[in-house]
């Protein structure tokens, strides 16, 4: 019964429809201000139904499109630091020096990260089984992310910047004073550069790097720039930096590893 | 019996709405159409599909003997056709089509039966008039054309009831 009443309906709603149809057809017909009407309705119509669909199509593909332009990042990024690694072995053997080491990088996801807590850490979806390492750095083209901490098989555990217990060592400007670069604790984006001498100079809009320095990070990634600055006990600078990386947008990011890295540490024991 | 002189009625009207479309237009902003409340008025026991048709001839009629476009009042008709019961189920109960009866203006009263014409006849108008304008015409035209087209029709419309809808009591 009630499907006789739904198949009935449906028939009305067709029946109505060609009735429409057959009414819209005769007044394009006949009057000439109707068909152009009608027919600019219908582009319109088609124009939208085809947008739209194009839309959906894209919005679905978005996912592929990040993965393959975070892939894109990646290989960049690995140009760029062999660019860099030759650079800095043109140099230094000008100046007679040995060759620094290179990094090693592996793309990676993040698959989880926490941003409210004071301690807050990342988890990616690369693990030793990818040749992730503990210790090692975790960037992205906008900056410093964290450090790996634990390594699982397929999975690494890592401290997030934005933690009260990791500094890094960053340097002002292309020439300037290296300090320990901290998260302010407040701000996603905001970081404080202590122990900066008081003899460097610097101005606001400086951009910072990496200074590598550190074991776990290539030199000269850029961090962030300069903002405003305190004299802290009469002997150093503290400055207020805000970081290019926005925390909450990280989503790829690339693992590297000092390949030279238990060799140094064994000198530092 | 009553059927009969339904349809009678129902023709005469026609002639009505002839005469009103080709001699009875004195400005651009009154359409002038007792369509709708014609078609409302046809009994319930009669289906959607037929309804449709019927509404759907009157309107070509209409457009085929007056001045105007062809095609338009029948555009314009077989929507009020197509949404008659749905009308009637919202402003007068299920019951209506259970009991196989007809609103009356003294079965169900002046505020019932004058919302069901003002609903079918706005439906008309909308249609009529956007696709008259062929969305050429300004909207402040097309809204002061509906309003006052509103009015007059209704008050048409209703006079219009009392030769279609006859109580049963009388």
């Amino acid at each position: 019964m009630k499907q006789r009443r739904l198949l009935s309906r449906l028939f009305n709603f067709a029946v109505f429809i060609a009735l429409e149809i057959a009414a819209l057809q005769m007044l394009t017909h006949n009057a000439a201000l109707q068909r152009v009407w009608v027919a600019r309705s219908a582009h319109l119509f088609m124009g939208k139904v085809w947008g739209a669909s194009q839309g959906v199509r894209s919005y679905f593909s978005l996912s592929e499109t990040n993965r393959e332009l975070s892939r894109e990042n990646f290989l960049l990024m690995q140009e760029l630091e062999l660019a860099r690694e030759s650079l800095r072995d043109a140099k230094t053997e000008s100046q007679d020096s040995l060759s620094r080491p290179g990094f090693s990088m592996v793309a990676a996801e993040v698959v989880k990260i926490s941003r409210n807590k004071q301690h807050n850490y990342l988890i990616l979806n690369r693990g030793y089984k990818d040749g992730v390492q503990e210790k090692s750095g975790i960037i992205t083209p906008k900056g410093v992310v964290g450090i790996v901490d634990a390594v699982s098989e397929n999975h690494a555990y890592a401290f997030s910047f934005q933690n009260s217990d990791i500094s890094i060592s960053a340097r002002l400007g292309s020439e300037g004073g290296s300090g320990l670069l901290v998260w302010d604790g407040v701000r996603s984006n905001g970081a404080i550069l202590k122990e900066i001498p008081l003899q460097y100079r610097y101005q606001k809009g400086d951009t910072v790097y990496t200074s590598g320095h550190s074991l776990l990070f290539p030199p000269d990634i850029p961090l962030g720039v300069a903002g405003e600055s305190k004299v802290v006990n009469g002997a150093t600078n503290e400055i207020a930096i805000t970081l290019f990386q926005d925390f909450s947008a990280i989503r790829y990011v690339s693992i590297v590893h000092n390949n030279s890295f238990d060799e140094i540490e064994q000198f530092e024991r | 019996m009553r059927k009969k002189t339904f349809w009678i009625a129902y023709i005469f009207l026609l002639l009505v709405q002839l005469i009103i479309s080709n001699y009875f237009r004195f400005t651009p902003y009154i359409m002038l159409s007792i369509l709708p409340v014609m078609v409302l008025c046809i009994s319930t026991r009669l289906d959607t599909l037929w309804t449709m048709l019927i509404a759907f001839a009157t309107g070509m009629t209409v457009d085929l003997l007056s001045e105007g476009l062809l095609g338009l009042n029948a555009l314009a008709l077989v929507p009020v056709a197509f949404f008659r019961n749905p009308i009637i189920q919202l402003i007068f109960g299920k019951e209506i089509f259970a009991r196989k009866e007809d609103f009356t203006l003294r079965s169900s009263g002046f505020a019932q039966v004058g919302l069901a014409l003002l609903l079918a006849q706005a439906l008309f108008l909308v249609l009529y008039i956007w696709a008259d304008g062929a969305g050429m015409r300004p909207f402040s035209f097309n809204l002061y054309r509906f309003l006052a087209s509103l009015g007059a029709g209704f008050l048409l419309s209703l006079l219009t009831l009392n030769v279609l809808v006859t109580d049963s009591r009388e």
